[in-house]
């Protein structure tokens, strides 16, 4: 394949939005991951449950643009706490190793994308075409960007800046940000600990169901749209993981390096590209970018 | 000694039973599945280390007996046996760094992994014919080829986790720093185990390319590994005969919903939510199934 700047330039912004993708997705997490310590495969699927209940909501029933995505995020946070009511917090309360988590987080999502399967059926479904204003702009030298991708970006930008002002500014994030440090003293300091994690998986369902709207977007909707989270993961896990900044610095430069590679190796390596991104990533540098310095001096 | 004529009698009593086809080939696929699980519990059950992508050591197993046998006509018996050091080569690459940590990390190096093997094999046209997937090997793999080599496999890890090395592997599972302090290089013995575990599921794989007769990269996802686990986990950690068990009875209950396909791996999910909620120890906990009889206590 040739090399041209515009191709360059044409690839980054593709990277990048694709990257702001992910950083919604992995930051949901990573803020899972700093609580309680274990990755929450069933992630992928609240990003199927708001991408569905938004085609829905669109389709079915009609209402707007903006009741639609609200729907869905609120779809997708009462996923998460049920999730974590049923399955994850009588684990918890049982044992404290988090490999039982971690089983029972990949059987919700096998769940969660089934039954999609089995009620709506697994035909490949798209978002009205009119969702999302589809224009095309062209920049300088024949690269172009589409609506699609401002608006991905700009949201993403949007709902980061949020998390970060809650995490910040609210007592809330305070309180989250202490139990990410030590989850036992933040209980013995007066905090609702079951409230907060509860709060945790609301927030990061949130966050997958407007990655999982813009994935229906620019991909198609699927029971089997949450397999991507993987790489949302992979991104979590090369920023650090528990690490919301590491997170979306992973997610930018996974999302560069996938589109860099189909735009100017083959679009069958980018793939493989990001697993082995992943491998020399832990590798080199186990913890992340961003992660906790892992002592295991003995 | 009155466990291993045990296990021969069921030995023989698999291999010789008079049965039809489709049993026949049930029993064989639970050998195989039985081979797999064992080495997974050698990993995860007895040496406290978690993997989520066994299934590519079950890749690189059948593709190299596989090629071997149909490329280059070498005989059935050295090739399963080079598949099964193939998989001890690339794991023992990828867990001389990643083993060195403690947490989940080899778990999630196993995870990118498995995604590469498999991506390398489909991609890889000229030698593993991609994901159309590699026909015409032999159909070596019997009923009583494949009885033989898992009694044979479990008579020796039953007597392997009660010599000096499998001492060795469950001291540094359950505590490692004490396990140092004793003197055990704790680094080299989870080497070890995973070394082990790995040339099970590659001899594993290795017979499973020999009784389908068709091998193909979507054989190994990370759908394989995590059951992988989950049958480990669900026969009980640290339990060999609870493996055993357990992942003879997955296997059965996924054949006996084979008609309801659609339902079957919603049914596999809630399976595993609801193990990890009720009984996280698994069918038999940590004890074997002759104390079990007995009310021993470990």
């Amino acid at each position: 394949m040739q090399f041209t700047i515009s191709t360059l330039f044409q690839q980054i912004i593709n990277g990048l939005s694709l990257g702001s993708v992910y950083a919604l997705i992995a930051v949901g997490y990573s803020l899972v991951y700093s609580i309680l310590l274990f990755s929450n495969f069933a992630h992928g699927g609240f990003l199927v449950v708001g991408g569905y209940a938004c085609y829905y909501l669109l389709t079915q029933w009609g209402y707007g643009v903006v009741i639609s995505m609200t729907g869905a995020l609120l779809a997708s946070g009462i996923t998460a706490v049920l999730t974590e009511f049923s399955a994850y917090k009588p684990i918890r309360e049982r044992t404290p190793i988090t490999l039982y988590l971690l089983i029972a987080s990949m059987g919700v999502n096998i769940i969660i994308e089934n039954l999609f399967v089995v009620t709506v059926g697994g035909r490949v479904k798209a978002l009205p075409q009119n969702t999302f204003p589809t224009g095309v702009f062209n920049l300088a030298g024949g690269v172009t960007m589409s609506a699609s991708d401002i608006i991905s970006l700009v949201t993403a930008v949007v709902f980061l800046g949020l998390l970060q002002l809650f995490l910040s500014k609210t007592r809330w994030g305070l309180a989250i940000r202490a139990a990410a440090c030590d989850i036992r003293t933040a209980g013995l300091m007066g905090i609702n600990v079951a409230f907060l994690i509860s709060l945790v998986f609301f927030v990061a369902g949130i966050l997958a169901a407007v990655g999982g709207i813009f994935l229906s977007v620019r991909y198609s909707l699927y029971p089997q749209l949450g397999s991507i989270t993987t790489k949302a993961f992979i991104a979590a896990v090369i920023g650090g993981l528990g690490s919301l900044p590491g997170a979306v610095v992973g997610s930018l430069i996974l999302g560069l390096a996938e589109m860099l590679t189909a735009g100017f190796i083959s679009s069958q390596m980018r793939d493989l590209v990001v697993y082995s991104l992943l491998v020399i990533m832990l590798l080199i540098r186990p913890a992340g970018f961003f992660g906790k310095k892992i002592n295991d001096k003995i | 000694m009155k466990r291993n004529i045990i296990l021969i009698l069921i030995g023989l009593a698999l291999a010789l039973w008079p049965l039809g086809g489709y049993q026949e080939g049930i029993i064989i696929l639970m050998c195989i599945n039985c081979v797999a699980a064992m080495g997974v519990s050698i990993l995860t059950g007895f040496t406290g280390i978690f993997t989520l992508g066994h299934a590519a050591y079950m890749a690189l197993g059948a593709y190299t007996a596989a090629i071997l046998t149909v490329r280059y006509g070498i005989s059935v018996f050295p090739s399963i046996l080079a598949g099964g050091f193939m998989a001890i080569l690339v794991a023992w690459l990828i867990g001389l760094p990643t083993l060195k940590l403690t947490g989940d990390y080899y778990a999630i190096a196993s995870l990118g992994l498995c995604e590469a093997i498999r991506l390398i094999l489909e991609n890889w046209q000229s030698f593993t014919r991609g994901s159309r997937g590699f026909p015409g090997i032999e159909p070596y793999t019997t009923r009583g080829f494949a009885v033989t080599i898992f009694i044979f496999l479990a008579i020796i890890t039953f007597n392997f986790l009660e010599s000096r090395l499998g001492r060795e592997l469950k001291a540094s599972r359950d505590d490692g720093v004490a396990a140092s302090l004793m003197g055990f290089d704790t680094h080299k013995s989870k080497m070890k185990a995973l070394v082990i575990s790995a040339f099970y599921c590659g001899i594993s794989g290795a017979l499973l390319g020999g009784y389908m007769g068709f091998i193909q990269p979507s054989m190994f996802d990370m759908m394989k590994s995590t059951e992988l686990t989950a049958v480990v986990v669900f026969g009980g950690l640290g339990s060999l005969s609870g493996t055993i068990l357990g992942s003879a009875a997955i296997t059965l209950i996924m054949e006996y919903f084979r008609d309801i396909s659609q339902y079957r791996m919603l049914i596999y999910g809630l399976l595993l939510v609801i193990i990890m909620v009720f009984r996280p120890e698994g069918l038999l906990g940590s004890r074997e199934i002759w104390d079990l009889k007995m009310g021993v206590k470990k």
